[in-house]
C-alpha cells in the first residue's frame, strides 16, 4: 500500500468533521472551556432526539392518511365496499352510510376517524359485531408471547451461532456457514410444516395446533410457531452477526489491544463484541417488523388466537374496519421500534449524535 | 426484510476471484429452474389439473416420477406449472422495484437542494410499510390473486433499492473520478448515467437477487394462506398448503417437493447474490 | 552480546509465494535509536510486528526474532503476553484507527492497568493522568473521559505514546507514528519520542519510509527493500555515502529544500496573469448553524508560464483554493479571474464548464479513487478527445495512445483496468487525462502525496518535462515545501484559511518574514549529526 498522507479525506467539500483539523490546535483542545462544551454537546444531543421523534410523528401521520384513504383508491362506493360480501339491502346501506359517517366529506371523515383511533375508539367489527379495541386486545397477548418468545431465540442462537462462526476460522465457519444459509432460505410457512411434519406428527413433542393454557402450557405450545417464525431470522441476524464480527477483528484497535498485552478473551469482548454490536443493533428494528407480519402467516397455521391470525380472516371475511386497524397498530410497532432502536445507537456509538456519522 | 443494511458500498476488498464452484452451480440451478418452468407447457407429462382419483397420493413411479398428491394429480406437472406462477410475481416485483429504486435514488442521490430531501422523506415514509403487509391490505382492498400484491410489494421494495442507490450515488459523486469529469467538461446527465449508474449496478443487482429470495418466500405464504394464487392454478406455496391433509396422514411427498424447490431456488438466488457481492469488492481493489 | 532486540536471519512468507521477508537479519541494543527505512511492501512493518509475536495467520517462518532473549516465534502464550505487558510496546500509525472509538480514552489507557496490574479504576486514572501530562496534554484530568473522535490526531497520537509509555517498556516499536499528521504536528512528536526514548534508556525501533525523518531520529539504520536488507550502518554514513544502488536512488529522490535548485519566475510581461484572484472567501454551513470559513480573503496573482507551489497543513484552506479555480466550488465572496474570463458567483452552466475545461484541468491526490474503475485507461483519455477535439473513435483512440506513451504508459497497457496499475501509473493516465484537454492551467491538488518516494519523484520528473514542453502554468498545492522549492518558482503559503505570505519561492524560503512559515520551514526534520540551528 502506497503511504497515506496527510490529508484528511480530499473530497470532503469543507474540512473534516467533529474530528477537528490534524494539528495541535482544533476543537478538541482541552483549554476551550470545558462547561461550554457540556453544554454544547447535550443541547445537540436533545436536538437529535427531538428530531427524531418528529420524524416518527410525521411518519405516522403520513401512514395513518395511507391507510384511511387506501379505501378510496378502490372504484365505487364506499358504503358497499364496506359491506362486501353481505346483503346489500337498501336500509343497510343507509344504516353504514349513517353510522361510519361515509355521507360526509373524506377530510372530515378522516379527522373523525383519527380523533376516535387516538380516543381508543377504532370503530366495530362487522364479523364479531364488537368494537375493534376489545378485538384486538383480546387477541394481542399471544401475538406478543409468540414474537417475544421468537426473538428470545433469534437473540440466542442468532448471535451465539455467529459469535461461534467468526471466532472459528476454518472448519467451523465454513460448517456453520452452510447451515445459515439452507436455514435463511428456509421461510416461516415451510419451516412450520416441516416442525410439525417431524416433531408433532412423526415425534409427537410438541403439539401443532393452539395456544394452550397457563405458562409453561403456553409455552410447549408456541414452541415449534416460534422456532418457525424465527428460522430465517436466526440465520439472518448469525449472519450479521458474523460478518460484524468479522469486520471489527480486522481493525486496527483490535491489533492495538493485542500488542498492548491483553488476553484474546478481553479483546473480543471489550474491543471486538462491542463494536459489532452497532450493525446488528441496526437490522434488529426491519427484524421485529419482519415478526410482527410473518406472525400472521405461522398463526393462521398454527390455529393460534393472535392478531395475525385475525387480520388473514378479517380479509377472508371482508371485515375491512379491522383491518385498517391492525395495519395501523402494525406500522405503528414498526416505526416506533426503528425509532427506539435510533435512539439507542448513539449509545453505542458515541460518534453519532456528535454528527459525525462516519463508522 | 431485506439485507440492505448491510450489503457492502462499491468498496475495497482484498479479494478477487474468478467466479467460484458454488456459484456456478446455483446459477445453472435457477437457469434450469427457470427454463422447466417457461417450456412447462411443452415438457410437463401431464395436464397440472387433471384429476385421478384412482391414483391418490401415489409414490414415485415410471408414471408419475415424483409421484401424485391428494387428488390424484402429478406432482412433477404441478411443480413446472406452479413455477411459472411462483417465479413469475418475484421477477416482476423485483424487475420493477430496481428500475423505479434506480430512478428514484438517483436523483435522491445527484441532488443536493430540496429534490434529494423530500425524497428521502418518501423513502422513510415508504419504509414504515413492510412488504408483506402491504400485500394484505392490497388483497383486502382488491380481493385475492397476485395482481394487487405484486403491484404493492413492488411499492413496498422500491424504498430499500432506492435509500441503496442513494446512498452510492452520493458516496460515488464525492469520488476524485466523478469529479474529475466535471472537471473535464463531460456533461452531468451523461455523467450519471453512463458513467456513475453502471458502477452501482452490481451493487444494486446484488440486492435484488437477495429480495428475489424474500418476494418468493412472501408471495408463497401468501398463497399459503389462500390470499394469493387462487386454486385450482398451481403454485409451490399453494401446493404446500393444500398437501397439509396429506402431511398429517403421514404422506410428506406432495408437500416435501415443493417445499424443497422454494428452498432451493431460494437458496440459489442468495448465493448468486452474494457472488456479485463479493466480486465487487475484487472488481474495484 | 546480547542484544535488547535481535532479529537473525528472519524469513517469512506464504506457503508457495514468494517471501515477504528474507533473511532479515538487524539488533537494538538499549538506548540506541534504530530506524528501518523502506517503501511499500518492504516489509518493515511485519519485522516490527514479529517482535511482539504478531505475525499474520497462515504464515510460515523460519529464523530468529528474540527479546532480552526470548524468542517471539516460538514463545508460549504466556511468554507474549508477560512480553507485551512488560518489556515491549509498539506505537501505531493511525491513532483514530488504533484507538476503539466507542471507548473513552481513560478506558484505553487504564485497561491494561487495571486487568493485569490489579490496580483500582482510580489509581489507574490517576496513573494515567500523570503519563497523560508528561506527554504534553495538557488537562489530562477532562481528557480521559472524552472520545477518540474530540480529540485532533496530534493529541490522540501523544495518547498513543503515553499508553506505550505506561508500563514502562525496554523496547519501543514505532510503526510510521507521524505519517498520518502534519508536519508542525509530527515536529513535536518527534521530538517527545526522543525525549522519552532517551531519559528512559528504552532502544527504540522506528520505522518511517522518511530519510529525513530517520536522519533526524536515529543514530543507526537499516534499509529494506522488499523484503531484504539492502544496506544498513550509522545513519549519517548510509545518508551521505550510500553504497547500494538502491539506497542511492532513494537519497536522490527524497525531496530536500536546495535553494540554488529553485526555478526561476518567468519574465515579467505586460501581459495581464493568466490567474488572478483577490478577496476570494469561501464559507460552510454546518448542520447545526455553524460556520466555517475554509477560505479568507485569498489574494495572488499567476504569470503565463509560472509555477505556483500552494503550502499549507491540513485545515489551511488550500485544497479548497484548489477546488475553486477549477470551478468544484463556488465562491462565497472575491472574484477570480482565469485568462481574462470573470468567474461567475454560482455554480457554472454546463456551456460554461465545457469551455472551463480548456482553460484549466486538475489532478487530484488518490491515484485510487481519481479513476474510473470500469474503464480501460486509453478510452478513459480517448473520451476526452472524443469530447473536446471532436475526433473520430479512430483518431481519438490513436491520440490518446500517443498522449499516454507520452507520459510512460506503454501501449500494452492501453486496454488495461486501473486495477491493474500502480499508483504512479495512474497519475500518469489522470495526468493524461487532464492534458487532453489541452488546458492552459494545470492544478495538481496533492498530486504525488500518496506516492512512495522514488515514485513520486519519477512523477515529479514528468510534470516538470511536461511543463516546458506544453507551455502549462501550475498551480501545484501541497503539504511538502521541499516539492515546491523544487517545481514551483513562487509559493503562497496559507494557514487556517489565510494566506499568511507569498513570494518568489527562493526568496521565502531563505528569509521567511512571517512566523507560521517559519515554524514550518523549521519542523521540517533536520539530521541529527547537523549541528547548525534552524532559520529564524
Amino acid at each position: 500500500m502506497t503511504a497515506v498522507d496527510v490529508k484528511p479525506s480530499p473530497d470532503s467539500p469543507g474540512p473534516g468533521g467533529a474530528g477537528g483539523p490534524d494539528g495541535n490546535g482544533g476543537p478538541g483542545v482541552p483549554g476551550a472551556s470545558g462547561n461550554a462544551r457540556k453544554r454544547k454537546g447535550a443541547s445537540r444531543r436533545l436536538s437529535f432526539v427531538l428530531v427524531k421523534l418528529g420524524s416518527l410523528l410525521l411518519t405516522l401521520f403520513v401512514a395513518s392518511l395511507a391507510v384511511f384513504f387506501s379505501r378510496f383508491l378502490v372504484p365505487g362506493d364506499p358504503a358497499r365496499f364496506l359491506l362486501r360480501g353481505r346483503s346489500p339491502k337498501p336500509e343497510a346501506l343507509a344504516e353504514i352510510t349513517r353510522q361510519y359517517g361515509l355521507d360526509k366529506p373524506p377530510w372530515e371523515q378522516y379527522v373523525n376517524w383519527l380523533g376516535g383511533i387516538l380516543h381508543g375508539d377504532w370503530g366495530r367489527s362487522l364479523t364479531y359485531r364488537q368494537d375493534v379495541s376489545e378485538v384486538l386486545l383480546n387477541r394481542l397477548p399471544t401475538t406478543l408471547q409468540l414474537v417475544a418468545l421468537a426473538a428470545v431465540f433469534i437473540t440466542l442462537l442468532g448471535l451465539l451461532a455467529g459469535i461461534i462462526a467468526s471466532l472459528n476460522k476454518g472448519f467451523g465457519d465454513k460448517f456453520i456457514l452452510i447451515t445459515l444459509t439452507a436455514a435463511g432460505a428456509v421461510p416461516p410457512f415451510v419451516a412450520a410444516i416441516g416442525l410439525v411434519a417431524v416433531f408433532s406428527v412423526n415425534l409427537g413433542w410438541f403439539p401443532s395446533f393452539g395456544s394452550g393454557d397457563g405458562v409453561w402450557d403456553r409455552i410447549w405450545h408456541l414452541t415449534l410457531p416460534a422456532l418457525a417464525l424465527g428460522v430465517t431470522y436466526i440465520a439472518f441476524v448469525a449472519r450479521v452477526t458474523r460478518s460484524s464480527m468479522n469486520e471489527q477483528l480486522i481493525r486496527e484497535h483490535v491489533e492495538v489491544a493485542t500488542s498492548r498485552g491483553l488476553t484474546r478473551s478481553s479483546v473480543v469482548v471489550r474491543h471486538v463484541l462491542r463494536n459489532a454490536l452497532g450493525p446488528i443493533l441496526t437490522v434488529s428494528g426491519v427484524l421485529i417488523a419482519g415478526l410482527l407480519v410473518s406472525s400472521a402467516i405461522i398463526e393462521q397455521t398454527f390455529g393460534l388466537t393472535g392478531i395475525g391470525q385475525l387480520l388473514v380472516q378479517s380479509i377472508d371475511r371482508l371485515d375491512f374496519g379491522v383491518v385498517q386497524a391492525i395495519v395501523m397498530v402494525v406500522v405503528t410497532a414498526f416505526v416506533v421500534v426503528n425509532t427506539v432502536v435510533d435512539l439507542v445507537q448513539p449509545l453505542i456509538d458515541p460518534r453519532i449524535s456528535a454528527g459525525s456519522e462516519t463508522r | 426484510m431485506t439485507l440492505s443494511m448491510t450489503l457492502p458500498q462499491t468498496g475495497f476488498r482484498r479479494y478477487t476471484s474468478a467466479l467460484s464452484l458454488t456459484a456456478w452451480i446455483a446459477v445453472i440451478v435457477t437457469a434450469v429452474v427457470v427454463l422447466v418452468s417457461v417450456l412447462a407447457p411443452s415438457l410437463a407429462p401431464y395436464d397440472p389439473d387433471y384429476v385421478d382419483l384412482d391414483n391418490v397420493l401415489a409414490g414415485p413411479s415410471a408414471q408419475h416420477l415424483l409421484g401424485t398428491d391428494a387428488l390424484g394429480r402429478d406432482l412433477l406437472s404441478r411443480l413446472m406449472f406452479g413455477g411459472r406462477t411462483s417465479l413469475l410475481g418475484p421477477t416482476l416485483v423485483v424487475l420493477g422495484s430496481a428500475v423505479l429504486g434506480l430512478l428514484l435514488g438517483l436523483a435522491a442521490g445527484w441532488s443536493d437542494g430540496w429534490l434529494g430531501k423530500i425524497l428521502g422523506r418518501v423513502f422513510d415514509i415508504l419504509f414504515a410499510f413492510p412488504a408483506l403487509l402491504v400485500s394484505m391490505l392490497a388483497v383486502a382492498l382488491f380481493g385475492k390473486g397476485l395482481v394487487a400484491p405484486i403491484i404493492a410489494m413492488t411499492i413496498a421494495y422500491v424504498p430499500y433499492v432506492a435509500r441503496l442507490t442513494q446512498g452510492l450515488v452520493a458516496s460515488e459523486r464525492a469520488r476524485p473520478y466523478v469529479q474529475a469529469y466535471r472537471v473535464l467538461g463531460f456533461r452531468t446527465p451523461w455523467v450519471v448515467l453512463g458513467r456513475v449508474l453502471p458502477n452501482l449496478i452490481p451493487t444494486v443487482g446484488a440486492q435484488s437477487a437477495l429480495n428475489f429470495g424474500y418476494v418468493l418466500a412472501d408471495l408463497a405464504a401468501l398463497s399459503f394462506i389462500g390470499l394469493g394464487v387462487q386454486p385450482p392454478t398451481s403454485d409451490w406455496g399453494a401446493m404446500i398448503e393444500e398437501s397439509r391433509g396429506a402431511l398429517l396422514g403421514g404422506y410428506i411427498l406432495p408437500a416435501f417437493w415443493p417445499a424443497l424447490v422454494v428452498v432451493i431456488v431460494v437458496v440459489a438466488v442468495n448465493v448468486i447474490g452474494e457472488e456479485i457481492s463479493d466480486r465487487i469488492g475484487g472488481k474495484l481493489s | 552480546m546480547s542484544h535488547l532486540l535481535e532479529v537473525q536471519d528472519f524469513t517469512l512468507g506464504f506457503a508457495g509465494r514468494d517471501p515477504l521477508l528474507d533473511k532479515v537479519s538487524l539488533h537494538v541494543d538499549d538506548g540506541e535509536a534504530v530506524a528501518l527505512v523502506g517503501e511499500s511492501g518492504s516489509g518493515k512493518s511485519l519485522t516490527t510486528r514479529a517482535a511482539l509475536g504478531l505475525l499474520p495467520e497462515r504464515t510460515q517462518h523460519s529464523g530468529l526474532v528474540s527479546v532480552r532473549g526470548l524468542n517471539t516465534l516460538t514463545a508460549s502464550r504466556q511468554q507474549l503476553l508477560e512480553l507485551r505487558r512488560q518489556r515491549a510496546s509498539m506505537i501505531f500509525q493511525d491513532p483514530r484507527a488504533g484507538i476503539n472509538p466507542v471507548r473513552t480514552v481513560g478506558d484505553f489507557l487504564t485497561e491494561t492497568l487495571v486487568r493485569w496490574r490489579g490496580l483500582s479504576r482510580a489509581e489507574a486514572t490517576e496513573r494515567a493522568v500523570t503519563q497523560l501530562e508528561q506527554v504534553g496534554l495538557r488537562r489530562a484530568k477532562d481528557l480521559v473521559n472524552q472520545y477518540p473522535h474530540q480529540l485532533s490526531g496530534g493529541m490522540l497520537q501523544r495518547v498513543m505514546i503515553a499508553a506505550a509509555l505506561l508500563d514502562s517498556p525496554e523496547l519501543l516499536l514505532c510503526d510510521e507514528p507521524t505519517t498520518a499528521l502534519d508536519v508542525t504536528t509530527q515536529a513535536g512528536i518527534v521530538r517527545l519520542l526522543r525525549d522519552e526514548q532517551q531519559a528512559r534508556g528504552m532502544g527504540m525501533l522506528f520505522i518511517t519510509h522518511d530519510l529525513n525523518l530517520a536522519a533526524s531520529l536515529c543514530e543507526r539504520v537499516y534499509v529494506l527493500r522488499r523484503g531484504k536488507v539492502v544496506e544498513h550502518g550509522r545513519t549519517r554514513e548510509v545518508f551521505v555515502n550510500p553504497q547500494q544502488d538502491y539506497t542511492r536512488q532513494l537519497v536522490g529522490a527524497t525531496p530536500t529544500i536546495d535553494l540554488d535548485r529553485v526555478p526561476a519566475p518567468p519574465a515579467p510581461t505586460e501581459e495581464a496573469p493568466l490567474l488572478e484572484v483577490s478577496g476570494l472567501s469561501k464559507r460552510y454551513e454546518l448542520a447545526h448553524g455553524e460556520v466555517i470559513t475554509a477560505l479568507d480573503d485569498a489574494a495572488f496573482a499567476l504569470p503565463r508560464g509560472g509555477s505556483l507551489g500552494v503550502v499549507g497543513e491540513s485545515g489551511s484552506g488550500k485544497s479548497t483554493l484548489a477546488r475553486l479555480v477549477v470551478a468544484l466550488e463556488t465562491a462565497s465572496n472575491g472574484e477570480l479571474r482565469l485568462d481574462g474570463k470573470e468567474r461567475p458567483a454560482r455554480p457554472l452552466r454546463a456551456t460554461e464548464r465545457k469551455l472551463l475545461a480548456r482553460d484549466v484541468q486538475i489532478v487530484f491526490q488518490d491515484p485510487y479513487l481519481s479513476l474510473d474503475p470500469r474503464i480501460p485507461v486509453g478510452h478513459a483519455v480517448a473520451d476526452v478527445f472524443r469530447l473536446h477535439r471532436k475526433q473520430s473513435r479512430k483518431a481519438a483512440t490513436d491520440s490518446a495512445r500517443e498522449l499516454l506513451e507520452r507520459v510512460g504508459i506503454g501501449p500494452e497497457r492501453f486496454g488495461a483496468k486501473p486495477r491493474a496499475l500502480s499508483g504512479g501509473q495512474r497519475q500518469r493516465v489522470a495526468l493524461a487525462k487532464a492534458l487532453a484537454a489541452q488546458p492552459r492551467l494545470l492544478v495538481l491538488d496533492e498530486a504525488t502525496s500518496a506516492l512512495d518516494v522514488s515514485v513520486q519523484a519519477q512523477v515529479l520528473e514528468l510534470v516538470e518535462e511536461l511543463r516546458d514542453q506544453l507551455g502549462l502554468t501550475i498551480l501545484f498545492v501541497t503539504h511538502d515545501l521541499a516539492v515546491v522549492s523544487r517545481i514551483c518558482s513562487q509559493v503562497l503559503v496559507m494557514h487556517q484559511g489565510r494566506i499568511v505570505e507569498q513570494g518568489p519561492t527562493a526568496e521565502v524560503l531563505a528569509a521567511p518574514a512571517d512566523g507560521y512559515t517559519r515554524n514550518l520551514i523549521g519542523s521540517r526534520p533536520r539530521p541529527l549529526w547537523d549541528a547548525e540551528p534552524a532559520a529564524l
